[in-house]
């Protein structure tokens, strides 16, 4: 799937409606839409294309349309940068968005800072990206990995206080540094760790482990394996009752759409912090499940609802700049706060990381159950970037 | 002194019965492929898959409505046609050729790419689940063990021994390996050589798929698990001796105690270079594996 998919302009009827005079704002996204990540890049698309047509229904942004460029970048940061480039020189695009593996992210803000132009993804976790290896033109606006970390350590302190905390990760960068954050934020908590092991990627068999682990004997265990990885885990730790009285709970990509229906009931109790839930009890976010539902024929998850909410980021800070020049944009983007599903998100001015509340959810019956929340403040972490 | 009682009940004793599951489950990938290395001198490079391939035939049989004990007895025999059909159609195609280690290993390598996105095509991606038809676990002096491996356990074993038994004590086994010491002289003698050739070869290919509805409740099934146990798989064959059952046996469950107490004190990202390891040291020492093949043994 090399061919460039150039999905334009939404709805020009409903744009012709209200006679805008103006030129459109065109959005330039790039997302995988072939690939590994591609169902990911479905729920951006749903996302984004939800709220171009109401916000163009509705009169636009500064009474211009928004118009979105699609690129596929295959998940692949090198076809990323390309697509990016191509966007801001030859479609000449007000603005990006779309990017979902945290190197293509990291390697398109800097395609941005070359093109003076903003961008912000609604999907990548790594914390780098607001952190140490933050830039002036790149804003996040979903949930980062630090913070689902401090839900999920929160909900935990409070249910097991003093957990004895047994991890588990596959040995890898992503497996090693979300145990690593974990571990910091729960010891912050007040809990204990009682050791820990990291499993080969692709591993078959975890019985080998369990022995260590029933030793240890702990009250909760973090695992932040994925894909085939968790089915194996789960199933097998059922199967000796390694989870018998003890809180499994891990990283938010370790129990998926993809695998959940491979491991039916042995996930069942299952915790993980997130950034949204399709069952937030909240008027707003009733509204846009609906609408995304009929729009799309499937629920939303965290990556199309950020998606959604990362145009009306755009239309607030647009209508508070009064311009969609760069450095009004950026500075209208600074501490901006404008409504989302998930409630009022506030973009942090010192990172340009956006604070929301967060949610502990916990599987029953292959759905995820709110158990928790987090206020925004609690959960946001410090400010490591030091660029601007 | 209860630390240590804990570790040597909680940790070694565990460890080490895990690691004989674990071997039994290994010999049974290794004795296919040793058979058909050992009579037909072909290295099946497509094991793995058809282990993989057994498993997704005992999803169908599931969903289809039978029992997993139905899909047990059902799944070999299926496999053992489509292992038939392989080599009637493919392998024989290549087996006179000159140079046959090298057209066989790629004929079978390109077997294995074509099944593995097979089962992509037709079953998804997405990994699927057998249930154990066997639930519950076994408490004994503190130890904790599922029923179900212990079933393959004592089924594995059976199995094991019943090969062997095949092959060693009966008339069948006395053509195969005859044909596997002199195939021109045992054709001379009346020994139907190329039935013999594709029986052999559709058994071992039963085996793996009979591996794979076993293992399927533990390792659970999608469509890249073929490379799960072949590596090990090979590596036994070439310890143990190209052909060799006896060594297959001694050397999968050996290697699978290696890795299962060297992991209790090395990262276990280490335990298959160990393995490979221990395979180069027995091919500097002997070359030819710890016993000889099929035809001598």
């Amino acid at each position: 799937m090399k061919n460039t998919l150039v999905a334009t302009a939404l709805t020009l009827t409903a744009a012709a409606a209200f006679a805008q005079a103006g030129t459109p704002i065109k959005i330039g996204v790039v997302t995988p839409l072939s690939g590994t990540y591609a169902g990911i890049g479905q729920q951006v698309k749903w996302g984004l294309d939800l709220a171009a047509k109401e916000i163009n229904t509705a009169g636009g942004v500064l009474g211009r349309p928004l118009e979105l460029i699609y690129e596929d970048e295959e998940a692949n940061p090198a076809v990323a940068v390309q697509k990016a480039e191509k966007l801001f020189q030859v479609a000449k695009v007000d603005f990006l968005t779309g990017t979902v593996n945290s190197g293509s992210t990291l390697a398109v803000g800097q395609v941005a800072e070359r093109n003076d132009r903003l961008m912000a993804t609604t999907v990548s976790f790594a914390d780098s990206i607001t952190g140490d290896k933050c830039s002036p033109n790149v804003f996040r606006v979903n949930a980062r990995a630090g913070m689902q970390s401090a839900a999920l350590a929160d909900w935990m302190a409070q249910t097991t206080p003093n957990a004895k905390v047994f991890y588990l990760g596959p040995d890898y960068e992503m497996g090693r540094s979300t145990v690593a954050a974990f571990k910091s934020a729960a010891e912050g908590k007040g809990a204990q760790s009682t050791g820990e092991v990291f499993a080969p990627l692709d591993n078959k068999d975890y019985s080998p482990f369990f022995g260590q682990i029933r030793s240890a004997r702990p009250s909760v265990i973090y695992t932040s394996v994925a894909g085939n990885d968790t089915v194996r885990l789960f199933n097998q730790m059922a199967e000796f009752g390694v989870n018998r009285n003890v809180q499994v709970v891990g990283a938010s990509g370790t129990v998926t759409s993809q695998n959940l229906a491979a491991i039916g009931k042995n996930a069942d109790g299952f915790v993980t912090g997130v950034g949204y839930s399709p069952l937030i009890d909240t008027p707003a976010n009733k509204k846009f499940v609906a609408a995304f539902e009929a729009a799309a024929k499937a629920l939303p998850d965290l990556y199309g609802t950020d998606s959604y909410g990362v145009l009306y980021m755009y239309k607030a800070a647009a209508e508070k700049a009064g311009s969609t020049d760069t450095a009004k944009l950026r500075a209208a983007m600074r501490g901006l706060q404008w409504a989302t599903p998930q409630g009022t998100k506030t973009l942090r001015a010192e990172d340009h990381q956006a604070m929301q509340d967060m949610y502990a959810v916990r599987l029953k019956d292959g759905k995820f159950e709110i158990v928790g929340k987090v206020a925004a403040a609690a959960a946001i972490g410090p400010d490591a970037c030091t660029k601007f | 002194m209860p630390a240590a009682l804990d570790w040597l009940q909680f940790v070694l004793a565990p460890q080490m019965i895990n690691g004989l599951s674990i071997g039994v489950a290994v010999v049974l990938m290794a004795l296919g492929l040793t058979i058909i290395f050992g009579l037909l001198d072909v290295i099946n490079m497509a094991h793995g898959e058809f282990y993989a391939v057994g498993a997704y035939v005992a999803v169908a049989l599931l969903t289809a409505g039978l029992n997993f004990w139905w899909a047990l007895v059902l799944t070999p025999l299926l496999l053992a046609v489509l292992g038939y059909a392989t080599e009637r159609g493919l392998i024989q195609r290549v087996f006179h050729s000159k140079d046959r280690h090298t057209l066989t290993l790629l004929l079978t390598f390109g077997v294995a790419i074509v099944m593995e996105d097979v089962l992509k095509i037709v079953f998804g991606a997405n990994p699927l689940r057998i249930e154990a038809p066997i639930a519950g676990a076994t408490e004994m002096v503190g130890l904790f063990f599922p029923n179900y491996r212990l079933f393959v356990m004592v089924v594995g074993s059976l199995l094991i021994a019943a090969v062997w038994l095949l092959v060693f004590r009966t008339s069948i086994g006395a053509m195969v390996r005859a044909a596997a010491f002199d195939r021109h002289m045992s054709a001379s003698l009346g020994v139907p050589v190329s039935t013999v050739y594709a029986t052999t070869f559709a058994f071992g290919v039963a085996l793996a798929g009979l591996a794979g509805v076993m293992l399927a409740p533990i390792y659970s099934v999608f469509p890249t698990m073929g490379r799960d146990f072949v590596l090990i798989a090979f590596s036994v064959v070439i310890i143990g001796g190209m052909g060799s059952i006896k060594g297959a046996v001694l050397a999968g469950l050996l290697l699978t105690q290696v890795q299962s107490i060297s992991s209790l004190f090395i990262s276990p990202v280490w335990s298959d270079p160990l393995l490979f390891g221990i395979m180069v040291l027995v091919l500097m020492w002997r070359p030819q594996g710890l016993f000889g093949k099929l035809g001598q043994a």
